[in-house]
């Protein structure tokens, strides 16, 4: 299938030159692209091993999304999102290809209808600042990965997109593919459910070591 | 979308409904924090309110240390570098493609035509789809 035949608006890339595609070569277009979107080789395979676990799938993913980038380079309008668009593209192509169990949806078919930001609210408002921020002092990279990667791939992506990356909701509908409101539902419930899964490892890690703070 | 119901736009009626406002501002603090409001006005609106209510100030202190929190332990945390041989295998794919192509095929991009509000023709876009993925097989 074509993957991000739109364009995304905002955060045009300042260090991008106006270009016309219709007249570039082939050797211009290569040159371009290599100038422009390798920069983001780092940031991919970091996003690809949240996507599939595993670095040899992350990759290949991240191999994959750059030729499918270079041979859709012509769609792109030059001075747009390009970070934006190729994450399009590495999230299509995960979905599409890499996902485990595709045909079975991640999560519940109605997360929309019963989603509250005011549950994520709640649940800091109730204990104070300092004691969670105390317990969260306990817990290592992998414990942070570990807790991401037993997400639901759909939270995962919005959690990772809004909070590593910076993108806003409504570029996180045009990446994901889905509705802004349905983002903002997966967002909300997934750093909840990221920092109940920390809260349980700083608490375990409390019991196993005693207030000796972090190690590793 | 967020329900923000209409009344929040009037100051004058939300700001003297305090139980209602501190309502809204509670269930969409998180949007506040995001920088996703739907408007300005409602920034203004959300930023006096919490001059004035200061458990909902309390609130919004707390919620926005926990994501930020969050968001720095994540990002000192996802923070790989791609290996030099995914560099490669990258830079010898891109190159492998350019050396299958043909500079034609660029050049088709020329006879894709817009009608007056900017629509792509769509016969002369499909007729464009198969060029692509005749040259290229991976599309």
């Amino acid at each position: 299938m074509a993957v991000a035949l739109c364009p995304m608006d905002e955060k045009a890339g300042s260090e991008l030159a106006v270009v016309d595609p219709t007249t570039e070569t082939l050797a211009q277009k290569k040159a371009r692209f290599e100038r422009d979107a390798f920069q983001y080789t780092n940031q991919l395979y970091a996003a690809a091993l949240r996507y599939t676990k595993n670095p040899h799938d992350a990759q290949d993913l991240v191999q994959d999304t750059y030729a499918k980038a270079f041979t859709s380079f012509h769609q792109f309008a030059p001075g747009t999102n390009l970070k934006a668009w190729l994450y399009r593209i590495l999230t299509t192509t995960f979905i599409n290809s890499y996902r485990k169990d595709q045909r079975r949806p991640q999560i519940a078919a109605g997360e929309l209808e019963d989603w509250q930001i005011h549950d994520a609210a709640s649940h800091t408002s109730d204990q104070g600042r300092s004691a969670e921020d105390e317990v969260l002092d306990r817990i290592t990279d992998i414990d942070v990965k570990a807790a991401l990667a037993a997400l639901p791939d759909e939270f995962r992506m919005a959690v990772y997109l809004a909070d590593v990356e910076g993108f806003s909701y409504k570029e996180i509908a045009e990446i994901v593919g889905v509705p802004s409101g349905t983002v903002m539902s997966r967002l909300h419930r997934g750093r909840k459910l990221l920092r109940e899964a920390l809260g349980d490892y700083a608490k375990d890690r409390g019991f196993n070591r005693g207030s000796g703070g972090s190690d590793e | 979308m967020p329900r923000i119901v209409a009344s929040i736009e009037v100051q004058g009626v939300v700001m003297n409904n305090h139980d209602l406002a501190c309502d809204q501002v509670q269930q969409t603090v998180v949007l506040f924090i995001d920088h996703e409001l739907p408007s300005d006005d409602q920034y203004q609106l959300f930023e006096f309110h919490f001059q004035e209510c200061e458990p909902c100030l309390e609130l919004l202190n707390t919620e926005r240390a926990a994501i930020s929190f969050m968001q720095n332990l994540l990002r000192n945390t996802c923070n790989e570098v791609a290996p030099e041989a995914l560099n490669a295998r990258i830079q010898a794919t891109i190159n492998s493609l350019a050396a299958t192509s043909t500079v034609e095929f660029f050049s088709q991009t020329t006879i894709t035509e817009f009608t007056f509000d900017g629509t792509t023709s769509i016969e002369i876009t499909q007729e464009f789809t198969q060029e692509i993925r005749h040259e290229f097989p991976y599309e």
